[in-house]
Formats: structure tokens, sequence, C-alpha cells
């Protein structure tokens, strides 16, 4: 299960920089969606994630 | 058992790693709601407390104020839509619901997206460990409005990636002919909607239990865990298995049923839960009935911390089904506020139905009259003998129906046989207790 979290964190990473770099709306959307999706897996998983990954993402902007 | 494990991984975690996890959840939502929820930062205010004094889960317990509903509802009141319970900006409220006002006025419920994703998903773990795939089809039979139990069921079904079938506005024949054309496979609905259903069909000839029907699946008020009469009748009639959904609409969908059969679990990833004394306001330790104390980790939108359930439970700490997560036994054992005492013993609702829904010549609808004679509480049953039943022998079957009460609950009720189908028929929210008590003597948690 190790393996799979890191991959996990690993691909919200690459999320994370997918999206600083797109100005896109529609594909912006696609990535925040599967990013929403990864933070429920790992919070799934019973890793020690945040409460309020949209809240963060609004706060950013 | 392996197969009816949705998360494995989590369903069976040892309790010391799951309260290690709920320790580190509410000490993040302590904060979150301290810089965020101008209700809950009153609350921490005005029991001078601060989030960093949560250090353990006994802490949050003991220190943490009870919260109630009525509390939301006066504070939304005096600001709608939300007012200060409202803790993340109203441009991230993706869907609003409210509870159906049948204690009152009804509650606004703000989710955001993740908040209709994560309530969803709690739907699921219920639905895979009775046998529910992706390749089954749920049909809807309900009308949507705003209530919050079966949006969030169509949340989940969506999640597994289900066909979903809406019953929508239709009337009880119009749903049992959609369900006979698209042949769904699971039946969405309140446990004395689908016996009103099967009745409905049988009048039309039509026997539901050859039906597509493989499961039924239910929520919103005592359904097959609490009342094994009614999951006897209900999968007797559907030839069908059945499960059920305990949820609190502003709260979660926070404990599905078992596949053992007698109990739900607390969903441990969504929820973190404890029992109190509703006299005492003290926890009442494992085995012992107490009050239901809810706090939601995935209600972003409107947080809910040590919340009030009414529920009745006894909790255990073990099941047969491998999971760790916390057994509710029978689920809903009564509530705090329908529990009633007649001549010093305490009559639960869920009790009285059990026992009629053993009678085959009687209907499941029922009415429980409460009023007060001679400096004492008293009830009355209204029952409904079927129609094959004549009325000569109405009166036998009060007399039995009284026997059967005073044997299993110890006290003698007055049991009044009425005309068959007279009483009412509810989709959503059955009410089943009419209290004609002048209210100076309901008690506190009765009004």
């Amino acid at each position: 299960m190790e393996q799979c979290i890191e991959k996990i964190r690993q691909a919200r990473a690459l999320l994370a920089a997918a999206m600083a770099a797109c100005d896109t709306p529609q594909i912006e959307a696609t990535l925040r969606n599967a990013d929403r999706e990864l933070h429920w897996a790992l919070w799934n998983l019973g890793e020690p994630v945040s409460l309020h990954p949209e809240l963060e993402r609004s706060r950013t902007g | 058992m392996e197969a009816t494990f949705w998360n494995r991984h989590t369903e069976t975690m040892a309790r010391a790693k799951l309260d290690a996890l709920h320790l580190h959840r509410l000490q993040a939502l302590c904060h979150f709601v301290y810089e965020r929820s101008p209700f809950y930062r009153g609350k921490f205010d005005a029991a001078r407390l601060k989030p960093g004094d949560i250090r353990t889960l006994e802490d949050f317990k003991r220190k943490l104020p009870i919260t109630d509903k009525s509390e939301f509802i006066d504070a939304q009141l005096a600001a709608p839509p939300y007012g200060p319970t409202l803790a993340m900006p109203e441009a991230l409220v993706a869907h609003h619901c409210e509870t159906s006002g049948t204690t009152g006025k009804p509650l606004g419920i703000p989710y955001t997206m993740y908040d209709t994703e994560r309530y969803g998903e709690s739907w699921i773990y219920g639905m895979w460990a009775l046998g529910i795939r992706p390749a089954d089809t749920l049909y809807f039979a309900f009308g949507w409005g705003n209530f919050a139990g079966f949006w969030s069921c169509y949340w989940g079904a969506r999640r597994l990636g289900c066909r979903v079938i809406s019953g929508g506005g239709l009337d009880t024949k119009g749903h049992i002919n959609a369900i006979m054309r698209m042949k769904p496979t699971v039946l969405i609905s309140t446990p004395t909607f689908a016996l009103r259903m099967a009745a409905v069909a049988a009048e039309m000839g039509v026997d539901v239990s050859k039906s597509s029907i493989k499961f039924t699946y239910h929520a919103g008020e005592p359904g097959p865990t609490a009342l094994p009469a009614m999951r006897e009748r209900i999968e007797t009639a559907w030839g069908a298995r059945a499960g059920e959904m305990l949820g609190i609409a502003e709260v979660d969908a926070f404990a599905p049923s078992c596949p053992v059969g007698d109990g739900v679990h607390v969903n441990e990833m969504n929820d973190f839960t404890w029992s109190m004394d509703p006299a005492t306001g003290k926890e009442v330790p494992e085995g012992q009935i107490g009050e239901n104390i809810i706090t939601s980790y995935v209600n972003n939108a409107q947080p809910l911390l040590n919340y009030r359930s009414h529920d009745l439970v006894r909790r255990r700490g073990s099941c047969a089904c491998g999971r760790t997560w916390t057994k509710l036994e029978g689920a809903v054992l009564g509530r705090t506020d329908f529990m009633v005492t007649v001549r010093g013993t305490n009559v639960y609702q869920t009790a009285v139905e059990n026992l009629i829904g053993e009678m085959p010549e009687v209907s499941n609808s029922y009415e429980l009259i409460l009023t007060r004679e001679e400096d004492n509480d008293a009830m009355t049953v209204k029952f409904e003998p079927k129609k094959t039943v004549s009325p000569e022998r109405w009166p036998d079957l009060a007399n039995h129906l009284s026997d059967k009460i005073h044997k299993a609950l110890h006290v003698r009720l007055k049991c009044e046989a009425v005309p068959p189908e007279t009483l009412p028929r509810y989709e959503l929210k059955t009410k089943r207790i009419i209290d004609q008590r002048p209210k100076e003597f309901r008690r506190a948690l009765d009004r």
C-alpha cells in the first residue's frame, strides 16, 4: 500500500504543475477534479491529508 | 466475506490507528471551524476554549460543547439562508438541500462539490456490502425535492457507476409500471413505501417478488436492520435482499447496514461518533444504550461537531463481519424524542412496530396515540387489520396485540382496530406518534 500512496502523491504533484501552467478553463477544471479524486484516495487510505483542498485552491485563485 | 468490503484497508483498520486518525482529523476540524465558522467560533469562545486545547479524544468529547439542530435553525433564521453556520465561501456552495421539517422548520444544508462526492461515497460502502455492483440499475421511488437523503444516494450511485432511473413524480402505480418496463435491479425507497408499492402491485395483479429487483436499499426511517419483521416483509414481498443506510440529512449517510444483518457500521473515514447519556451529558460505555453524538469530517460548507442525533444506540467494537468500524446493534433502538414512558415503562416506537410486524393479518400502517390519563402518560395503538379479515375478528386481534405488547414490553397498551387503509400513508418521514398530551406534560425532549 505504501507504494500506491507514494504514486498518488507523485500524481498530485504532477497535476499541480500542470494546473499552474494551464490557461484553459476547461482543462484546468478537469485537472482540479482529478486532484480532488486523488486527495479523496489518500483520505480513504487513512493518510493525514488536509480537510479542505477546495478552500486551499480558492485561496490561491 | 472479502467481496463485501468496499475498502478493506480502512474498514478493518486497527482501533488504535483509527483513533489516531480521528484525533488528527478532529484537531484539524477544530482549527478550521474556529477560523471559518462564526457559529462554532462563538461556541469555542463561550466555553473559553481554543482549538489547541483539544489534545485527546476525551478532550474533544468533554470540552467541546454539544450542538443541536435547533441552534442551527435559529442561526439560519436570523440571517438566511445559512447565517453564521456557513464555513466556506458562498461561491463554493454547489448544492442546497433541506431537512424535511417534520420536527419544525427545515434546516438548510449547503454542500460544496467535494461534500457531495464524499456524501455520495458514504452510500457505496453499504451498497457494496449488500452485493450491488456497477452493472446494477437503481430505481429511485420518490419525489426528489430538496431531501438530502436520496440526493446523496444518487451521488453515490453515480460514483459507483450504476445506471440511475428516477421515478420522479410518479404515483405508486406509475412506479410499479416503470419497474416492470425498465427492469431495474435495485429499489431505492423508504422501507414503508417499498411495502406500500408491493401491496399496490398485488392489487394490480403484479407479483413484484418475480420482478427484476434483486436488492432493496432503504433510508429515511427505521428499516430492515432496526426492524427484523420489516426485513422479512420486504424481502418476501420483493424476493430481494434488503439493506439499509442510517443517515442524518445534515450530517452524512454515516452508517451502512452490516452484511451480518443485525446492525450498522459507522463510517469512520467520514465521521466520529460516541454515545452520551441524554440526561447527564456524560459518555456511556460500549454495550450500553446512549444517544449517538456525531462529528462529520465531510460537510465542509456547514460543519457539524459533537452534534446531537437524538438516536438511541448501543455500540460494539467488534463484529463477525470483520469490520473494526463501530457497530450500532439494531441500528437505531429508539429516539430520545420519541421515547415515551407509559406507567413507568419506556416504550419505543420501533419496539411496538416490530410486534405489529409479527402479525400476518395486520398491515404495517399504525399510529401510536399519546394522551394523558389520571396523571400518567397513556398510549393507544391504532392498527389496521387486512381486508381479508372480517370485522368480527378485529376485537380478537386487538386483544392479541395488547397481549403481545404486554409480554414483550411489560406494559399494557390499549389497542384499537380501524378499517383497512384508513390510516395515512407516507412516501417520506412516516409519522407514527400522534402526541395529544397537554404540552406541560411533555418532557423537554418530547416537545
